[in-house]
């Protein structure tokens, strides 16, 4: 290279100019070139002139450039006001809903039949547990236990309760029972979004759980009887208002009470032990005044239950338990009280 | 020894020769050929160019189009039609390159 650098460092300015500027040339026409055989190449190939059209269609297609319209002239939320008649329930909708409606008004497309399904299922399911219970009568000893696990059970079968589509549902379904039946016992449902409520089923679901008619849904609050969003008195109003004057008030009277129940529940627990598997009591036997006492016992219950869940074995959950574990699966009945021995106690 | 006229133009020949061989063998030959290529689309050359061809042709003829009259027609157009920013850009590159190979 060495000879290379001498010849190369003889080079002047001047001549390297000469050169940067013949190089430069010499890649423009090379561009040029290119350009050539493309056109020629288009030209030979009969495609040169192909996208040739006529000064009348080239003004009717011209680019737009006007304020408030698009590039082809068209304004954008032209359909915005706009409302059609729905041809199947002959309602006014706004233009862009129009599709969405159709959808559902007709029962055709995609998501109409799937949601369909889902609540066929879904009502499919709770017809056919209901009927179990009734023929069931083992379910009816095993009641506070069952309490809890029927809420559970609800919850989790349930699909999404918290979507908006599964209130749309609801309120919908809510509409046709009222008309159907009593409006009273069965128009509300609770947040686990029931179809009907059976008035034994209410009077669990009181027992178990806080109850309060919330104003906005018209649900029954399904939080636990000492929810803090509702007071004791708003939920002896919603008791009194389905149970009628004499039913049982959660929590009424405070503790001082539940303690000295301790002996007198154990014993009852006790009876209820040995009734396990036969029970003479059923449901709709002098319904009010059992259940209401029975929904009293099994309020405290409850809350010792909770409370004490874990320390207090004595409440004999686990013993009750090998007797109730064939029952599981099925949803509990209202609960069926040998609760009159508690009763006796007292009085 | 005096050097001929005649040795200086062979030395330079030569010296212009190695220089257009360095410019391939390094590949910058080819970058600066994409970045023609991309600018003369970007800023319009090459419609301007396309739009004197169709001009071109009518006039003449479809069928008198040969490779040979569309260089002739071309090139002083094409010429004429690169962005004078452009151009300098690029003789700048080259003088870059050119002094880079004289002493690296």
């Amino acid at each position: 290279m060495k000879m290379e650098e001498m010849s190369l460092s003889g080079l002047d300015n001047s001549k390297l100019e000469a050169i940067a500027h013949e190089i430069y040339t010499d890649l423009v026409e090379d561009a040029c070139l290119g350009l050539c055989f493309e056109v020629h190449r288009a030209v030979k190939c009969g495609y040169f002139f192909l996208d040739d059209t006529d000064p009348d269609s080239m003004k009717d297609f011209e680019i737009v450039d006007q304020p408030g319209v698009d590039i082809f002239g068209q304004v954008y939320n032209q359909w915005k006001n706009k409302e059609c008649v729905c041809p199947n329930c002959s309602r006014s909708i706004a233009a862009s809903r129009f599709a969405p409606h159709l959808e559902k008004c007709l029962g055709m497309g995609r998501n109409s039949s799937r949601i369909a399904n889902r609540r066929i299922a879904s009502s499919n399911n709770m017809n056919k547990s209901e009927s179990d219970q009734e023929d069931n009568d083992d379910i009816n000893d095993n009641d506070w236990f069952y309490g809890s696990e029927k809420k559970a059970k609800k919850r989790k079968s349930d699909k999404n309760p918290n979507s908006p589509r599964r209130s749309k549902s609801l309120k919908h379904k809510n509409g046709e029972l009222s008309s159907n039946s009593d409006p009273f016992k069965y128009s509300n449902s609770t947040g686990i979004n029931y179809e009907t409520l059976g008035p034994e089923e209410l009077r669990t679901l009181l027992t178990t759980q806080c109850g309060v008619i919330s104003e906005h849904t018209k649900k029954m609050c399904t939080r636990s009887l000492r929810c803090p969003q509702h007071t004791d008195e708003q939920r002896r109003t919603v008791r009194v208002y389905f149970l009628g004057p004499s039913a049982p008030l959660p929590e009424a009277e405070g503790s001082v009470e539940n303690d000295s129940f301790d002996v007198a529940e154990s014993q009852a627990l006790m009876s209820r032990l040995q009734w396990d598997g036969s029970s003479d009591l059923s449901p709709s036997d002098s319904a009010s005044s059992k259940t209401s006492e029975n929904g009293w016992g099994v309020g405290t219950n409850n809350s010792e239950s909770r409370k004490t869940k874990k320390k207090k074995p004595h409440l004999s959950l686990v013993g009750a338990a090998p007797g109730l574990s064939s029952n599981k699966k099925k949803k509990p009945k209202p609960p069926a009280p040998p609760t009159p021995s508690i009763y006796d106690d007292i009085n | 020894i005096k050097e001929t006229h005649n040795n200086h133009m062979n030395r330079d020949a030569q010296m212009k020769a190695i220089l257009h061989q360095k410019l391939i063998e390094t590949g910058e030959r080819e970058r600066l050929q994409e970045r023609i290529r991309a600018k003369f689309l970007e800023c319009g050359w090459k419609d301007q160019l396309q739009a004197h061809c169709r001009a071109v042709i009518q006039e003449k003829g479809v069928e008198q189009v040969n490779v040979d009259t569309l260089v002739a027609e071309l090139t002083p157009k094409a010429r004429a039609l690169v962005p004078d920013s452009f151009k300098e850009e690029l003789l700048q590159r080259v003088r870059t390159f050119l002094a880079q190979q004289v002493r690296p």
